[in-house]
């Protein structure tokens, strides 16, 4: 007859944590691969990489901390790599120069309580994230998508707080010209704009 | 605090990312002036219909099972 052991081991323990703090964030990772990626397959394998990555740095978490920051660091590393290269090029644009207007002007008499924005669909806006330039995108998705603190979409993005203010004040504006446009396009709106 | 001013806090505003002082001096603008309050409200509406829109993505159940095999062999 054997005697159970004293405690569980080390393996069970660092599994238990990290199925209570790392996997329960993996919604979250997930949304944003398929953002940073642009299709299902491949922020699959990231995600999946994400996680082996970070079981095996475990040791270097601090439970009680942000896991779902640290994790969606080492995600994005692993996006920046091991991904970008072959799914999306590097961007070339000037992110200086983009200067969307705003929509509100084109809409304060008719709608300027932005009704217009309730007839376009998931699928439509998840697009027009996409067709934004990487730095913005990611902005977005760590704020907009996931509700990151500008600190903490900082510390993701290692750049300082007042770019990620400056990115997704652009972004947003960017984002909304796009879906303005979309809903010009679509007929449910008519636009002003020569 | 003039337009300009308050119009480039929009977002930090709405995102509640401003010190107590500057969140004051923002709504004493808005308070006070009618375009920029409906700017803002635009600029809610939109950041509302955003968020709503692109947060319900769930992680496809097989990446789990997958996961969970890869890192624990089951």
């Amino acid at each position: 007859m054997t005697t159970p052991p004293q405690s569980p081991p080390p393996v069970d323990e660092k599994r238990a944590a990290f199925e209570r703090e790392a996997l329960v964030h993996l919604d979250a990772l997930y949304r944003v691969a398929l953002r940073l990626t642009g299709n299902a397959a491949d922020a699959d394998d990231l995600v999946q990489e994400t996680m082996l990555k970070a079981y095996r740095a475990w040791h270097q978490y601090q439970p009680g901390t942000n896991a779902k920051g640290w994790l969606l660091t080492i995600l994005r590393h692993a996006f920046i790599n091991e991904y970008r290269r072959r799914t999306r090029h590097p961007e070339t644009v000037d992110l200086d120069a983009i200067e969307p207007f705003a929509v509100l002007d084109e809409r304060q008499d008719d709608d300027p309580q932005g009704q217009f924005f309730d007839r376009i669909v998931d699928d439509e806006v998840l697009r027009a994230i996409d067709e934004l330039p990487e730095q913005f995108r990611e902005a977005v998705v760590l704020s907009d998508v996931e509700g990151m603190s500008y600190e903490e979409v900082a510390r993701i993005l290692d750049v300082p707080i007042g770019t990620v203010k400056s990115r997704l004040f652009r972004a947003r504006r960017l984002l909304q010209a796009k879906l303005y446009e979309y809903a010009v396009g679509m007929g449910y709106i008519k636009g002003n704009r020569t | 605090m003039n337009c300009r001013e308050a119009l480039d806090r929009v977002y930090e505003f709405l995102d509640k990312e401003l010190t107590p002082e500057v969140e004051r001096e923002v709504r004493d603008h808005l308070e006070a002036c009618r375009p920029c309050g409906q700017q803002f409200n635009f600029e809610e509406a939109f950041l509302k219909f955003l968020q709503a829109r692109c947060r319900t993505r769930s992680a496809p159940p097989d990446l789990k099972r997958r996961i969970l095999r890869d890192l624990f062999g089951e």
